[in-house]
């Protein structure tokens, strides 16, 4: 066979997987060599239990800020897609000056820019948690924003020119044509953004807002047993996150059964 | 309300120091992100159950785990379970590089996949090596279609770095609210940040967008 010159007797498409998994089985071995394991056998995880009351007040609130946050920014980025539809070209330029810039700073750069910055200008002082969820919203938008463009920009033109023909006034047009269509088919991104939105909630711990990740760090440092307390938090967003995006993948199937 | 350049001047040296600290844990981190990712996407090719099985368990639970979760677990979680010294720094980047890997994971692996059945069974047909069928068929195909969404994630590790501040490592966004909780000139301090994020990032999704337009495009035709 061509090529197989060093390793007498392995197919030389054998050779790449055989050393990957070898590679692959050092890493694993390395780590867990390294691991303290007499730390791990004194891990006491009751301590989670004793304080679930705290973790899952945090939980709730991170539940509220996502739910307000991704609600409240998919209506606004709703308006602003349409918006960037419309004729007067400043807007068009104001909704992408605004998406742009949401789009490429960091969450939590926006989040202490609202809470420190933005009462220098309006005079108005904002506590953590409206900070926060003005945030989370203004962020969301933005990218929800884009998903409903790209959704608007996807309805086929005969609609347009068939709502236009029909004499359909603008308000009918978008809400009897163009956008059930355009929702429709931005289902499975916005149902990312729902969860990019949940797993941003974390962020707001940064500006000391009372959500799971607070009330984890709270509790790490009264109890100073970081390794149990940071892991069940961490279990919790993983088993969340992973029952949103189920979720999301039932919804998808069942809006692609229901259609007409 | 008055903008006070002066304020600027006057703290630049740190804040460049803030900026170039922000690239830099980003650069390591990517680079590491890049070795994680590789492993979990020829891990998920692989034809062993077994090892499909756990480079799907790291990409799943690394994309689903918040960021800021995953850099204060490290940060809290690895000095005693290893025991070992770890400054914030170094438990960032390590903490971004686990997150970003798993992305970049399915980022090669829809890039190897996207490219046509067609070009691999061509390779085969003609007899050509493996070494050769990866280097010469797959890879210069699959680089060029995993490209924008690479840089995506480069754009979003950048954004990440950000979340930092929140173990007090030393880069640009924690800088700059130092010294906003210093001098109480926020206004200047986190404009500046935000717009030196902008400069940044901005390229980069503009390449992103114009590269998935062309691909889109060709697509079409």
């Amino acid at each position: 066979m061509i090529g197989a010159g060093g390793l007498a007797g392995i197919p030389p498409m054998r050779r790449g997987t055989l050393a990957f998994f070898a590679g692959s089985l050092l890493l694993v071995t390395g780590v867990l060599w390294a691991v303290d394991w007499e730390y791990v056998r004194a891990l006491d995880f009751g301590v989670v239990w004793t304080f679930r009351g705290t973790l899952l007040r945090g939980y709730g609130v991170t539940l509220l800020f996502a739910g307000a946050g991704a609600g409240c920014g998919m209506l606004l980025g709703t308006v602003l897609a349409v918006a960037s539809q419309s004729p007067l070209r400043p807007l068009r330029w104001l909704v992408t000056g605004y998406v742009e810039f949401w789009r490429n700073t960091p969450l939590l750069v926006q989040l202490i820019w609202i809470h420190f910055a933005l009462p220098v200008f309006t005079g108005v002082n904002l506590s953590v948690n409206q900070s926060g969820f003005l945030g989370l919203t203004l962020n969301a938008a933005a990218y929800h924003t884009e998903i409903v463009r790209a959704g608007i920009e996807a309805v086929p033109r005969g609609q347009w020119d068939a709502a236009y023909a029909l004499g359909l006034p603008a308000r009918h047009r978008w809400r009897a044509v163009i956008l059930p269509q355009a929702l429709r088919m931005i289902v499975p991104p916005a149902a990312g953004l729902v969860i990019g939105v949940f797993k941003a909630t974390a962020i707001l711990t940064i500006l000391g807002i009372g959500e799971l990740m607070r009330e984890t760090v709270r509790v790490s440092e009264f109890t100073y047993k970081p390794v149990e307390v940071y892991t069940a938090t961490a279990a919790i967003y993983v088993v969340s996150g992973i029952l949103l995006s189920h979720a999301s993948v039932r919804l998808e199937r069942w809006l692609r059964r229901s259609e007409p | 309300m008055d903008f006070d350049v002066h304020v600027l001047q006057q703290h630049a040296g740190a804040l460049l120091g803030g900026f170039l600290t922000t690239l830099g844990v980003v650069a390591a981190s990517l680079l590491l992100a890049t070795v994680l990712g590789l492993l979990g996407c020829l891990g998920s090719l692989t034809p062993h159950p077994a090892i499909v099985r756990v480079s799907r368990w790291y990409v799943d639970f690394f994309r689903v785990v918040p960021d800021v979760v995953l850099i204060f677990w490290v940060y809290f979680c690895f000095p005693p379970l290893f025991g070992l010294r770890l400054s914030a720094t170094m438990s960032g980047i390590l903490a971004l590089a686990l997150g970003t890997g798993a992305f970049l994971a399915e980022v090669f692996r829809a890039g190897v996949l996207s490219v046509p059945r067609g070009q691999l069974d061509a390779a085969f047909a003609l007899g050509i090596p493996s070494f050769h069928r990866w280097y010469q068929v797959i890879l210069p195909q699959a680089v060029r279609r995993m490209m924008p969404a690479f840089v995506n994630t480069v754009t979003d590790l950048l954004k990440h770095s950000s979340l930092l501040a929140g173990i007090t490592a030393g880069e640009m966004t924690y800088v700059a609210y130092t010294i906003g909780a210093q001098t109480f000139r926020y206004v200047e301090t986190l404009s500046a940040v935000a717009v030196a994020y902008f400069v940044v990032i901005f390229p980069l999704s503009l390449y992103v967008r114009r590269a998935e337009s062309h691909a889109v495009r060709r697509m079409g035709q």
